[in-house]
Order: C-alpha cells, then sequence, then structure tokens
C-alpha cells in the first residue's frame, strides 16, 4: 500500500485575489502555470495555510504577516476553503475559515467517516511529526534568492551546514553563537567593571589605612622625642629632677640660715669684744674703736653674703617653678599623645574590620554571573543538540546530495563534499573543486539535488509532496530534462509553478506525463 | 503618662555602598539623621530615649562618644538608656569603657541583664550590652521584671542564631510592658504595642528597603501605646519597570524617569525590569543607571515568544530540540534565562524574518 501523501485536490474559497477555484492534481508530476502575478504563490500559501494555519504576528508586524497579505478584500469572513488528500492509505477532507473572529475547521477521515479534532492534535498525527518548518525546509522548495556568485556559495553552504546541523536552512548556527558571545562579553564587561569598581574602593580603603599608620608612626616619634627630652631633664624614676632641684633649694636655705647664725655670731663676739676690751683696757677707746668696726666690717660682708643667697633661693625657686611648668605641660602633650594614638589604632582597627569584611563580600556572586552561566549554557546546549542532528542527519544528507547530483548530471559529478570551515567542494570523476568556480547552472543542480535530499532526509518514513517554485529558471535545456526526467523516475507527486512554458514542452518532449493546472 | 521614644541601628560611621556615588552623602546623613533625632527631641521632650544597640557600626572612636555625649546634654531632661549591640560591641580596650556619660545617660556596661531605675519616674530598665561580637546564648528568655509597680521595659538587641537567639512567645508572656529591640534594619512590630524592632534609623545599604525611622510610645494607666514614625531622609525602594512588546529603550527611560519624578529623585531604587518585549527588541538596562540613584538593575523580562506554538512549529529542528530539551524539565532560572537566551539568538539571527 502506498504510503505518500499525495495532495488530490482544493477549493479555495477565498483566499488573496483567488476565489472559488478548484484544482485536480495527479499524484505524479504537476505543472501549475501562470504568469507573473497570477497567484502561484497564493496557492502555495493557501495549501501551507490549511495544513497549518495561519500564525497572526503581533503588534505592529501584524500589518504585513500572512494574514494581513492573504486576507480577501471582498467577503473578507470567508477566508478559506477545502482541501483533499491522501496520507498513510487513508482519505482525509479538511475544511478552514482563518477569519479572525470566526475561525473553524472542520476534518474528516472519509473513508471510515471519523471526526477529527484540530485541536487535540490529530491533524499534526496524521502529518506525521512534519512541522511547519520542517514542511518549509523540504515541501516547499523556492528559488535561491543571491544573483551573485560569491552570494550562492555562501548561500549554498548555509543550506548545507544548516541543514546538517539544525534541519532549517533558515537558521544560522554561526550567527546565533555570535550573538550569544557578544552577549556574554558585555555580561563580562560588566562584570569586569564592577570588580574594578570594589578593588578601587579596597585601595581606596587600603590608602586611609596607610594613611592612619603614618600618622601613628608621627605620633609615635613625637612620643620618643618627649622620652628623650624628659630624660635629659632627669626625669626617670630614680633620678628625679623635682628631687634634684629641691635638695639644691634646700642647700641654699641651709646656707641662708647658717650665714644668720654666723651673722648673730658676729654680733655677739663683737658686742662681747667691744665689751670686754672696755673692762680690760678702760681709759684706751681706739680698740674697742677697731673692734667694733672691724664687727661691722664682718656683719657688711655678711649682710651681702646673705642677700646673694636669697637672691639665689629665688632664682632657684623660679626655675623649679617654671621646670614643674614644663613638666606639666610634657606630662599633658604625652597623655595627649597618648590618647591620639589609642584614637588612630581604634580607627585603624575599624577600617580592617571594613576591609574584611569587604574581602569578604568579594566572593558573592554578580548578578552579571549568572547571565554569563546563562549564555554559557545556552551556548553549549546548542551545540550539543546540533552535533545530535548532525549525527543524523549531516552525513545522510550529504551521501543523499552526492547520489542526486551524480544522477541527473549523468555522473558528472559524483560526490558533494564539505571540509571542518563548512567550505562545500563537488567530485568530478577526477578531481574536487571549489563551489565558487563551478558555473550557476551547476550550483542550482546541486542546490536541487540537496533540496530533494532534505525532503527525504528530514521527513524521514513520510513522503510528502514537492512544490517547486519557479526553481528552473536558470536551468538550460539539457538540465532541465535531466532533474524532470529524475522527478519522474522518483514516482512522487510534483508541483512544479512556472510562468515559462519550457517545462511542459520538454515534458511533453521527454514523454513524461504530468497534469498540467492553469491559473 | 511617660513618653518614649526607642530607636536602634544608627550605625554612626556606617559608609553605606561604597563605590556608589551617593555612599558619602549617606554617611554623612546617618550622623545628621541621628543629631535631628536629639534636636527634635530638645524641642518636644520625651522621658525615655531608648537606644537598642549598634548606634555606633563599629568600635565607636573617643571623639564619636564625646560628641554623641554633648548631644545628650542638650535633652537633660530625657532619660536615656543605651547598650552596646554585636557592631559596636564592649571590646577590651573598647573606649565605651569607663566612659564619663552625662548624668542623664545609663549605659549597660556588662554583659549580664540588670535592672536600672529611671531617677524618680516609676521606671525599670532592663539590659546588657554584647562584650563579644557573637553571643549564641539566649540571655533574654527567662528575664522577668521583678517590681509591680511602675512601667517595666526591657532593652534587647539580636534575635538572630548567633546574636542572642530569642524566644518570642516566651518574651511575649515575660510581663514586660514594653521590648525595644534592635538589630533588625526592617522596622517591625512583634507584639502589638508591646514588642517590636524599630529598624535602623536611615536604611544602611541596599538591603534595607522601605521606610525607616523610630518607634514612638507612652504609657499610661498601665497600658503602652505606640506608632512608627518615618524619619529617614531618603529610603531604598523597589522600582518595578513593566515593560511589553511594544516598548523600546527610549519608552523604558521615560518611565524610570517618570517614576522617579513621582517617588522622588533622593531615593535610591532597586530597579526590577518584569514582563515581555518583542524578540527583536533589544534593551540595554544598565543604561538606567545614569536616570537616578540605582542600586542595582534585575532584569526578569523574556522575549515574547509562545514556547508552545514554537515548539510545534519547530519539531524536528534545532529550535524545537532546543525548546523541548529545556521545557521537559522544571527549569532553573538559569536555565530559563539559557532557554530565551539561545532561542532569542537562533531565532533572531536566522535568515527567516518573516
Amino acid at each position: 500500500m502506498k504510503k505518500d501523501m499525495i495532495i488530490k485536490r482544493f477549493t479555495i474559497k477565498n483566499f488573496g485575489k483567488i476565489h472559488d477555484r478548484t484544482m485536480e492534481l495527479s499524484p505524479g508530476i504537476n505543472v501549475l502555470y501562470g504568469e507573473n502575478e497570477s497567484g502561484k504563490t497564493t496557492v502555495h500559501t493557501f495549501l501551507k495555510s490549511m495544513f497549518y494555519g495561519i500564525q497572526r504576528q503581533r503588534g505592529k508586524a501584524a500589518r504585513t504577516d500572512t494574514y494581513s497579505m492573504y486576507e480577501p478584500w471582498e467577503n473578507p469572513a470567508v477566508f478559506g476553503g477545502t482541501l483533499w488528500f491522501e496520507n498513510g492509505g487513508k482519505n482525509f477532507r479538511l475544511t478552514r475559515n482563518f477569519y479572525k473572529t470566526d475561525q473553524s475547521w472542520e476534518f474528516l477521515c472519509e473513508d471510515d467517516g471519523e471526526v477529527l479534532d484540530l485541536e487535540k492534535g490529530d491533524l499534526d498525527a496524521v502529518l506525521g511529526g512534519v512541522s511547519e518548518v520542517v514542511y518549509e525546509n523540504t515541501v516547499s522548495v523556492a528559488q535561491l534568492k543571491s544573483v551573485t556568485g560569491q552570494d550562492l556559495v555562501r548561500e549554498l553552504q548555509n543550506y548545507m551546514a544548516s541543514y546538517q546541523g539544525t534541519g532549517d536552512s533558515e537558521l544560522d548556527i554561526g550567527r546565533a553563537m555570535q550573538m550569544l558571545k557578544m552577549n556574554r562579553k558585555g555580561f563580562q564587561v560588566q562584570a569586569q567593571k564592577r570588580q574594578k569598581e570594589t578593588e578601587k574602593e579596597q585601595e581606596k580603603l587600603v590608602a586611609k589605612m596607610d594613611y592612619i599608620r603614618s600618622e601613628m608612626q608621627n605620633l609615635n616619634d613625637q612620643r620618643e622625642d618627649l622620652r628623650a627630652r624628659e630624660t635629659s631633664l632627669h626625669m626617670t624614676e630614680e633620678e628625679n629632677g623635682e628631687a634634684i632641684l629641691d635638695a639644691r633649694i634646700e642647700k641654699i636655705r641651709k646656707n641662708q640660715k647658717s650665714f644668720y647664725a654666723t651673722l648673730l655670731a658676729t654680733v655677739i663676739v663683737a658686742l662681747a669684744g667691744i665689751f670686754v676690751l672696755g673692762q680690760v683696757l678702760s681709759g684706751s677707746v681706739l680698740p674697742r674703736i677697731v673692734v667694733g668696726i672691724l664687727g661691722i666690717l664682718a656683719l657688711g660682708w655678711e649682710g651681702i653674703h646673705i642677700r646673694n643667697l636669697s637672691e639665689e633661693l629665688e632664682r632657684r625657686q623660679r626655675m623649679k617653678a617654671r621646670w614643674t611648668q614644663k613638666q606639666e605641660k610634657m606630662r599633658w602633650n604625652r597623655e595627649n599623645l597618648d590618647e591620639a594614638l589609642k584614637e588612630k589604632e581604634k580607627a585603624l582597627e575599624n577600617l580592617q574590620t571594613d576591609y574584611q569584611e569587604m574581602q569578604d563580600n568579594v566572593y558573592l556572586p554578580l548578578a552579571q554571573e549568572m547571565e554569563i552561566e546563562a549564555l554559557n549554557l545556552a551556548m553549549d546546549t546548542i551545540t550539543r543538540l546540533s552535533s545530535n542532528i548532525h549525527k543524523y542527519v549531516g552525513e545522510g544528507l550529504r551521501r543523499r546530495t552526492s547520489q542526486i547530483l551524480s544522477e541527473i548530471t549523468g555522473g558528472r559529478y559524483t560526490e558533494v563534499l564539505m571540509d571542518e570551515g563548512l567550505h562545500m567542494m563537488v567530485n568530478t570523476q577526477e578531481r574536487t573543486v571549489p563551489l565558487a568556480n563551478l558555473s550557476r547552472g551547476t550550483m542550482e543542480q546541486i542546490y536541487f539535488a540537496l533540496r530533494m535530499a532534505a525532503g527525504e532526509v528530514l521527513c524521514g518514513r513520510e513522503r510528502f509532496p514537492v512544490i517547486l517554485d519557479d526553481v528552473f529558471g536558470m536551468y538550460d535545456e539539457e538540465r532541465l530534462a535531466a532533474v524532470l526526467g529524475w522527478l519522474h523516475k522518483e514516482q512522487r507527486q510534483v508541483i512544479i509553478s512556472t510562468c515559462h512554458k519550457r517545462e511542459m514542452e520538454i515534458l511533453e518532449k521527454e514523454g513524461i506525463p504530468y497534469n498540467r493546472l492553469v491559473l | 503618662m511617660i513618653r518614649f521614644i526607642h530607636l536602634a541601628d544608627v550605625h554612626l560611621g556606617a559608609v553605606p555602598d561604597r563605590g556608589c556615588p551617593w555612599s558619602r552623602e549617606r554617611e554623612e546623613e546617618i550622623w545628621e539623621t541621628f543629631r535631628r533625632v536629639i534636636a527634635s527631641i530638645s524641642k518636644n521632650p520625651v522621658d525615655l530615649l531608648f537606644i537598642a544597640g549598634d548606634l555606633f557600626h563599629r568600635q565607636p572612636l573617643l571623639r564619636e562618644l564625646k560628641e554623641v555625649n554633648y548631644l545628650f546634654s542638650t535633652i537633660p531632661d530625657t532619660q536615656i538608656f543605651m547598650m552596646a549591640g554585636n557592631h559596636d560591641y564592649l571590646a577590651q580596650d573598647s573606649f565605651y569603657r569607663g566612659f564619663p556619660w552625662e548624668p542623664n545617660v545609663v549605659f549597660f556596661e556588662r554583659e549580664s541583664p540588670m535592672v536600672v531605675k529611671a531617677g524618680e519616674l516609676d521606671v525599670y530598665v532592663t539590659g546588657l550590652s554584647y562584650e563579644h561580637r557573637e553571643i549564641r546564648e539566649p540571655l533574654y528568655d527567662s528575664l522577668k521584671p521583678e517590681i509591680q509597680d511602675g512601667f517595666h521595659v526591657l532593652l534587647a538587641h539580636g534575635g538572630d542564631e548567633t546574636h542572642i537567639p530569642m524566644d518570642r512567645t516566651a518574651l511575649g508572656a515575660s510581663g514586660f510592658d514594653y521590648i525595644a529591640m534592635g538589630h533588625i534594619h526592617k522596622p517591625q512590630s512583634l507584639i502589638r504595642d508591646r514588642m517590636a524592632y524599630s529598624g535602623a534609623l536611615e536604611p544602611i545599604d541596599r538591603n534595607d528597603m522601605g521606610e525607616h525611622g523610630y518607634i514612638e510610645g507612652r504609657f499610661e494607666n498601665g497600658q503602652v501605646r505606640t506608632r512608627f514614625v518615618p524619619f529617614a531622609c531618603r529610603s531604598y525602594q523597589k522600582l518595578v519597570l513593566t515593560v511589553r512588546e511594544d516598548s523600546t529603550q527610549y519608552s523604558l527611560e521615560e518611565m524610570m524617569k517618570m517614576d522617579i519624578m513621582k517617588r522622588g529623585g533622593k531615593n535610591i531604587y532597586k530597579v526590577v525590569l518584569q514582563g515581555w518585549h518583542a524578540p527583536e527588541t533589544l534593551l540595554f538596562p544598565e543604561k538606567l543607571r545614569a536616570l537616578g540613584n540605582v542600586a542595582e538593575i534585575l532584569d526578569e523580562t523574556r522575549p515574547a515568544y509562545d514556547l508552545e506554538a514554537l515548539s510545534r512549529r519547530y519539531s524536528g529542528t534545532l529550535v524545537g530540540d532546543y525548546i523541548a530539551y529545556f521545557l521537559k524539565k522544571d527549569m532553573t532560572l538559569v536555565e530559563e534565562k539559557a532557554l530565551y537566551y539561545g532561542l532569542q539568538a537562533l531565532l533572531e539571527t536566522g535568515m527567516n524574518l518573516k
């Protein structure tokens, strides 16, 4: 029993510019012929929309989305049609209305009359896991977009690489990874900035601590200085300067006292001398006068001496007062210095605590680190999943592409190769030729082979119709004949849409049966 | 009637948010707000002022104690009760030890609880000071007021595992008329009019979100009534900006400018971006920092992708595999971010921009 998916018939009720058209399709080659702007693309979009619905874009994008482009101008409440298709040997009928406020559908298995439910995923099941994007990558084949050779090479290589690594020709893993890396770079720069800021703050703290340390050093020096001066003033415990001064004053006082005693003694001796002489040598005045004079002289001398002594005492006492004052000042200085030092020590201690706290916070994760981790995970996951796909698509796709290419070129090119840098080459029987050295026609053939191979590899067991949208424009007659011959040989449903008559002429010339649809 | 003010966690000397442009200013503001409290008491004296620990952020310097003591001397009619908390704990060589306080100041200088009567008032305050950075013993749980008559207050600092753990139920039933608590920076009443954290007087860093101030109360006929008085000169606030699919960097910036204008340019904001942005729109949250005092930016926005629809549409290709890989498990935050980062990169760099 045939397992292929075949579109048998469709009726476009109202879709874009097409109204009330029904077309019957053959299970083999169909040629959809129409002038430019006659609605070929409308037919393709209709078919895809029947299978996958129309996703509305949000916001501004809605103005130019598929819905708006194909919304009928007249009678927009009727927006859709009916599709009859066969899959897995069963016949289905699917009717849809896409109108935004009145979306409806009816899905029926015609063989057993079973009513199926789109919302329960019955259609997905019937399509056997061929999702919308897989459909875009396999069923629907558009012409190459590039005009110039260089772009063409790039486009083709990208197709191949994307198919092999993602199963989706529209994806560009390289650019996606680039974007993720740039994103990561942004966060890394931010994180570094934060880190630098923290370091700067730490440096500031260190500078503050250094400053306090130098202030403490300064205070310490002053204290040393003070201590030296104290020592020079005999300010040690054993040899107290105060005691020395006091002893000196005491000595002068004693001296003074003894002089007062001497003075008294002198007076007594002189008076006694005068008295005794008067008794012994009465009448003779002279000796008494002499003694008296001597006594007066002695008293005078002693008086001067006493005055000197009390002057010295005063001096000494003044000295002591000065010294005490100085000492007071030094003690006060020392106490101030000690207090300042203690204060600085505390301040330093506090700064050290600040620094420690900061150091502990350095290990807290930054918000950016989480973003970086997420970006790394994204990149790793993409790489891993892509290499998975590569495992089951990559080599199979390359081999099947080579085979098809060989068949449609009559064995001229036997193999498609791809190096590590994703550069494509083809193998002729004699040598490998880089893509850039091939003619446009050959590149078109490689593209065709690749797309056909992708259809087989990516859809898995299911064989879907192939819709070729204007892809043979650049083919010469010989190449076209070979490709059409190959399509016929493959015995699958093909819809060739074209604005040329060449395809039909060649099909007729080659005697290949086809179904003609004219728009 | 006895009127009192309860404050805590002033953290004089703290340098908030080092490296941020407002750091210096905040350092000064913490002092300034404390001076303002004292000035307001001087204008309108209360009977009692409770300072429940951490008046200083670190070990107080002598000149700082002198300054605080001078401030206390300007409110001689107010009896002040204060303690050292875990931040300004009584280290061996702490200047707190033996400091000659004004006569209206009671400073608890021991780590064991003691009761002090407030002058002629029938007020009995139980308190202690931290002599260590951490105290793991529940020093408060078994305390009970001794005398029957009068206003019985417990001055308490801590409440977590390493700072005097507290059994709130036991304390609630202890018989104190009011328990003035410190340590937790967020103001919160544990038992209405009976037991409360006044919270930090000024927020100390970006983690202290919301309003800050002190608690004002009165004791009358055996009944305590309290109310929270917002007093901080600015606050840290969460600013949520909801992004929509039509948002752009410009509209986001305008939205933030408006919000900041409404809520005060002086406040410091923790900006959270939420919502869904158009997948093709690139937003630069870091640029929002220039628009005000922004302490932190959290970007929780996601590109507006309908994951289910995408996973159906892309089934069988890398994008489908990618979504399925993440959706089949309970995603962590990082995985969710990774999902959207990868998806956006794959879809926005593709040639298919239909």
